[in-house]
Formats: C-alpha cells, structure tokens, sequence
C-alpha cells in the first residue's frame, strides 16, 4: 500500500480567500485573540509572522483581516476537501486539524503511473487554490511526516522514503516532549539513528509505545485506517471576514458554491429541487431562505437566477458574516431526449419548470394553485386546489356524468337583493354533510336577474335565497 | 387639389379603408362562426392583447373562451387565471372538457407583480392563454403588456369594466360584451387591427345552463309564492 499525505499548511486562509473578498493581507490569530497563527503570503511580505503578537502586526498593517480560528469551521474546511478528493481516491481518512490521507497505491493503474496520479491531483489543487504540501509514503506516518516537512517526492520505492525519513531530524519526528529529551540524552539526532536501534531495546529503554509508533512509520506494524464517508448531503460554506451588507456582494461566493453543487450533482448524476441557504448575522437570528424550483435541476445559473429574484423580493435584514448552503433532497435524473405520451419535447418541460419556479419564487409558493373536482354533492366542497405540478396522464373525460353547474362559484354565498327576471330549471334539492357536521340542504334554481346575469341561486333550510354562482 | 390628393394616395400615405387587405396576423379560432366571421374569419388574435369590457359576471363572459381553452388545454398549452374575481369552479371546467392539469390560477398581491407575472407568462413557450382581471391600469401598462404579448405568440384576455370603452388603449382587440335577450351574449366590437370598429354580433350561449329558449322553463314549482313576496 502506498499513502499519500495531503498537509494544508493554511486552510483557513486559503477558504477565506476563496469567498472572493479583496482584503489585501490576512491574518489567523488564536482563540483568544492575542497571537498570530497563520499569516497569507500578502501579509508575510509586509512583515507579519506566525507567532507574533496581534497588535504588533495591526501595527505593521493597519488595514489588516482578521479571522479567529475556529475548531469546528476547521474540521468542517477539511472535509469539505475530503469531498474533492473522494472523486480521485476512493479511500480517504481524514487527519485533524489539517491533513488528508488518501490511498494511492491502487490509483497507479487508473491513473497512468503514479507520476500521472500525483500531477493530477496538483492540477486540482492549483485549480482550487489551495496551498498543500504531499507527501508518499508506504505507510500512514511516514506519509503524514514527509507531508508535514514538505520533502515530498514522487516515488513508490520503501528504501528511497525510509532514507528520506532517516534525514528528518528528532525535532521535527513528533515524539513527544519527554520521549524526544531521552533520544537526545541517548546521543541520537536524526530519525535515522532511531530506526537503528534494536526494538526489544527501545521498547525497554523508552516505551512500548514508542516502540509502537516507530514500527507503523516503518511499516512493520499494522497501522489499520477507516475509510472516510462522503455524507449523502451537499454543503457548503462560504465565510467573510468583513460583513457583507448587500446582497449583490453574496453572488460572487454564491456562484462559485452553485458551480460546485452543479460539479457534485453531475458527479452524483442527480438533481435537486431543493436548496437551503442560510445567511449567519453578526447578531440576531440566521435568516433561512429556501429556494425551491418545481421540476428537477441541476444548473447553477437556473439557481442564481431564482436566488437573485428571491433578494429582489427580500432585501438583507442585516449584514451577512456566513454563508452556508445546503442540499438534502436529490432526485434521480430523467433520460433527456425523446417524446412524452403528448408530444411534447424536452424543451417544453424544461420552459415549465423554469416558469413555474420563476413565479414561485417571486409570488410565494402559495400564489399558484390547480384546481381539480373532488367527489362531494356540496358545491363549496365539489372542488380543491392542489399545488402546482406537472403531470402528463391523459385527461379522464368523465364529462357527460357531471352535473350541470355554473363556470364562476362565490367565496360565499351572497344574499339574493332582488327579485330575478326569469326562472328556468329547478329546484335541484342538494341535501348533504350530515356526517361531518357541515349540514347542507338547499333548493337549487337557475335564474336570469334583472342585469341580464344568469345565476346560480338556492333557498335555504331558513328560506333564505342567496346567489352561489354565475354562469359566466 | 385633386392633384393633391391624387399624389398622397399615389404614395400610399393615406390609408383607404374600402381595400384594405386581409389581415394575415396569427390567431386562434374563437370556437364561435359568428364571432370568427367578425373577427375577419381569424378569431382570437394570438401575440397581442384582447379586452373584453364589461359590467358584471354571469352573462357568458367564460363561455366566450371555453372553445378556446378546451382546444389549448387538451393540446398540452397551459390556461393561467390571474387574479380572478370568483373562483374558477373546477367541476364545471372538467364537464366542458377542460384539461384541469394545465389550468394554474395565479393570486397577486400587487400591481407590480402582476404586471411580473403577466409578461412572464406572455413569454413563456407554454403559455397558451392567459386571462386576466387586472382592475386599474393605466395606459402605460396597457402597452407594456401589449408589447410582453408580441414578445410570445400567445392569447391574453384582459377582463376589464365597461366604463373603458371610452378610454383608448394599444389592445389589438377590444371586445365590448353585454347581455343579450334569451340569454345570448351581445359582441360588441370596439377596435380591431386592420379593419373598421362597430360590427355587433350575438350569439346563443343559453347552453351554458343548459337553456334552451324553444323550451318552456323547466321550474317544478315557483320557488316563491307571489303572495309571500
């Protein structure tokens, strides 16, 4: 088995530049807030360093972002690129705070060699921005170890990595405090002498532990990794150091997120219907949008557009500091191409969804409505709205069975004012809902009003007349 | 100044109403001879705006569309009610075969958004018809809306009151509808493209209560005594 160590030296930095602010110099400071941890290599050039003090650096860069590091947003940024990189490697552990191990020894073939698999997978990081250092190993340590000093090199051959392992010095192999000032005492510099040393020795001398750990860097212990997962949602998070106060400014981040999730249903041959974005303020509470579209999508500009109408709709209730978008809901994508039962094309469908989602995202997912007759003998219960989908069955004609009943029904029934012109049918008596405590009984007519209006009018039980209907 | 106007109509720059030529703009058959022999044998004309103005419901004002939106709706072409004053009675559409899966009803809130949602829909390749009860519009939206529905090849019907027959608008066809004796309904033409305004037609649309005026009412029994009156 051959590892590959992936080491993001400033990940933070690099998922904050990506949010595509033009903050000149960045800066990571500890929890508390006092000491610089990583800085950009904008800032290092005017001076700042990891390790300094915040207010010597505010001095040397007075216009200078600031972003407090943050454990969960971190383990959060490192999955996300577990997420990219499940599409090269299918066997991926994650490495808190900011490693990523991928198993590269079956990729060989798939790739070309492993030169190839190794230029690939700098391609993707140069693409994405990312600032990593790789590292090889023939085992999870070693790898992790090359990684982290950057004396990463292409090659498949055990000797070649334990000779470079063997050139590490003491400081920068990892033992702990106490395990490092015993190998110095014992006279030993570099991991090369470590490795010399016979193990019932070390393990006697030092601690079994030790012991442990030098054999999975050599490889003559078993070192056993579990696979990461990719969650079977999408997510995505952008993160702004200075607070973003109008909603123009969201679609440069939005974009870039829309393509990734276009990247990932592509790679995930689904579509959705459905995206959540949530918009975290300073203070108050997040606003949730949901983005709904009414038939199966997958492009990002058919998202931004319905975004962009819904904050044409919504303005910003406070300046934005994340924003986070999520996709739970995958559909299966339909077979393009080809004719549906009525001849329409693909084409069509696809303009209806777009419509729909259009409207609906402007008017509010209440304001459309289709209408369908239900079986009950009261009018005002005879029919029902349903929401909006498309559907392609064939109409059921079940005319002839109908009832003669007038084209426009009132909310209510009106109360008849005057005295009708003409009488023509009736009564039709509609006697019903004694079972649900709704009690209709009425006598139907059809009438012509002196306004030349043909109604619809009933006496009730009480022998009220009121107007139901027009035949418009 | 015969000389004069021998030379205007030699440039075409006066319009003759006694040749004109048949208009050949695409429409769609109003499903009623009478009316379609008015409308210059063409009927609904499709990329413009209709109007149909009058005073109150009941007097046949849907059945006039009926033919319309069964045709449409059973072709696939989705029927949009925007804003309707009652509501569109679901029973009654599927009796006269009407394709209820592609009949939406729209609610707007305001006027802007229901100006969004008309173009929009006038825009759409699978709009087929589109009424619409849009109350007051000034004439600057009237023409937005006219120029929204040249922009599709689509049929709108705009319902408007009656008292804006008086008011000019850009509709390509305005259609003043009253109540006509034995339950007919009276067309009235305000303004069409291409030929002269004023023809009137009526037609019998008493079977949209199933009326039918040889017979005699079919009432069992005077609902109401004239005595209790």
């Amino acid at each position: 088995m051959l590892w590959l160590h992936l080491h993001f030296p400033h990940l933070l930095l690099d998922h904050i530049r990506r949010s595509g602010e033009n903050v000149a110099a960045l800066v990571i400071v500890e929890g508390s807030g006092q000491k610089v941890i990583q800085a950009c290599p904008a800032a290092r050039d005017l001076g700042v360093k990891a390790g300094m003090r915040l207010k010597t650096a505010v001095s040397l860069v007075p216009d200078l972002g600031i972003v407090r590091a943050d454990q969960p947003q971190e383990a959060r940024i490192l999955e996300d690129q577990a997420l990219w990189m499940y599409r090269y490697a299918a066997h991926i552990v994650l490495v808190p705070p900011n490693g990523l191990l991928a198993e590269i020894g079956s990729l060989q073939r798939l790739y070309g060699g492993l030169p190839a698999a190794w230029r690939t997978i700098e391609e993707v990081l140069h693409e994405r921005q990312l600032t990593a250092w790789m590292g090889i190993g023939h085992t999870p340590l070693a790898a992790g170890l090359i990684a982290r000093n950057s004396m990463g090199e292409c090659t498949s051959d055990t000797a070649q990595i334990l000779q470079t392992l063997g050139r590490l010095p003491l400081q920068a192999a990892e033992f702990d405090a106490r395990t490092s000032t015993r190998l110095k005492r014992l006279g030993l510099s570099t991991l090369g002498e470590v490795f010399g040393l016979p193990p019932a020795e070390m393990a006697r001398r030092l601690s079994p532990e030790t012991l442990a750990t030098i054999q999975k860097i050599q490889g003559s212990r078993a070192d056993p990794q579990a696979p990461w997962q990719p969650p079977h949602h999408f997510r995505q998070q952008a993160d702004f150091v200075q607070d973003i106060e109008h909603s123009q400014g969201l679609f440069f981040p939005l974009h870039r997120m829309l393509s990734e999730l276009e990247n990932d249903l592509c790679w995930r041959q689904q579509d959705t219907d459905c995206l959540l974005l949530v918009l975290q303020h300073r203070h108050g509470e997040p606003t949730c949008l949901r983005i709904r579209t009414s038939g199966p999508e997958h492009r990002a500009e058919a998202f931004l557009s319905l975004i962009s109408l819904r904050f044409e709709q919504q303005p910003l209730k406070a300046p934005v500091a994340s924003l986070r978008l999520t996709v739970k809901r995958f559909l299966g994508r339909e077979v393009p191409g080809g004719q549906d039962l009525l001849g329409e094309n693909q084409d069509l469908n696809e303009a209806w969804h777009t419509l729909m989602s259009r409207l609906q995202a402007r008017l509010g997912d209440n304001a459309l409505k289709q209408l369908a007759p239900k079986d009950d003998h009261r009018p005002e219960r005879a029919w029902s709205t349903s929401d909006v989908r498309r559907s392609n069955r064939a109409t059921i004609t079940t005319a002839c069975q109908l009832p003669r009943r007038p084209l426009w029904l009132l909310q209510g029934p009106q109360p008849l004012t005057e005295s009708p012109k003409a009488w023509f049918t009736g009564p039709e008596r509609i006697s019903g809902g004694w079972w649900d405590g709704q009690r209709v009984h009425r006598d139907y007519y059809i009438a012509q009003l002196n306004s030349g209006q043909l109604a619809w009018v009933f006496r009730d039980m009480r022998e009220g007349w009121f107007i139901h209907g027009w035949f418009g | 100044m015969s000389e004069l106007l021998h030379t205007l109509i030699q440039d075409a720059r006066v319009w003759q109403g006694h040749k004109h030529n048949k208009t050949t703009q695409p429409a769609e058959p109003t499903g009623y001879q009478a009316l379609d022999n008015q409308l210059g044998g063409l009927g609904w004309p499709r990329g413009a705006l209709s109007e149909c103005l009058m005073d109150a419901p009941g007097i046949g004002e849907l059945t006039l569309l009926v033919p319309l939106m069964q045709r449409l709706s059973q072709d696939g072409k989705t029927v949009f009610w925007l804003n309707p004053p009652y509501t569109p009675y679901a029973p009654a559409l599927a009796r006269e075969c009407i394709n209820l899966d592609q009949v939406i009803m729209i609610h707007t809130d305001d006027k802007d958004d229901f100006l969004w949602t008309l173009e929009n829909c006038l825009r759409s390749p699978v709009t087929g018809l589109v009424i619409a009860w849009p109350g007051k519009l000034a004439a600057r939206e009237v023409r937005r809306l006219q120029l929204a529905a040249e922009a599709g090849s689509n049929v709108c019907v705009l319902f408007r009151e009656r008292h804006y027959v008086k008011q000019n608008s850009p509709a390509a066809l305005r259609l003043e509808l009253e109540p006509d004796h034995q339950q007919g309904l009276k067309v009235n033409m305000v303004k069409r493209r291409g030929s002269w305004p004023g023809q009137r037609c009526s037609l019998a649309i008493a079977h949209r209560a199933s009326l039918s005026h040889h017979e005699a009412p079919r009432v069992v029994q005077g609902p109401w005594p004239e005595a209790a009156r």
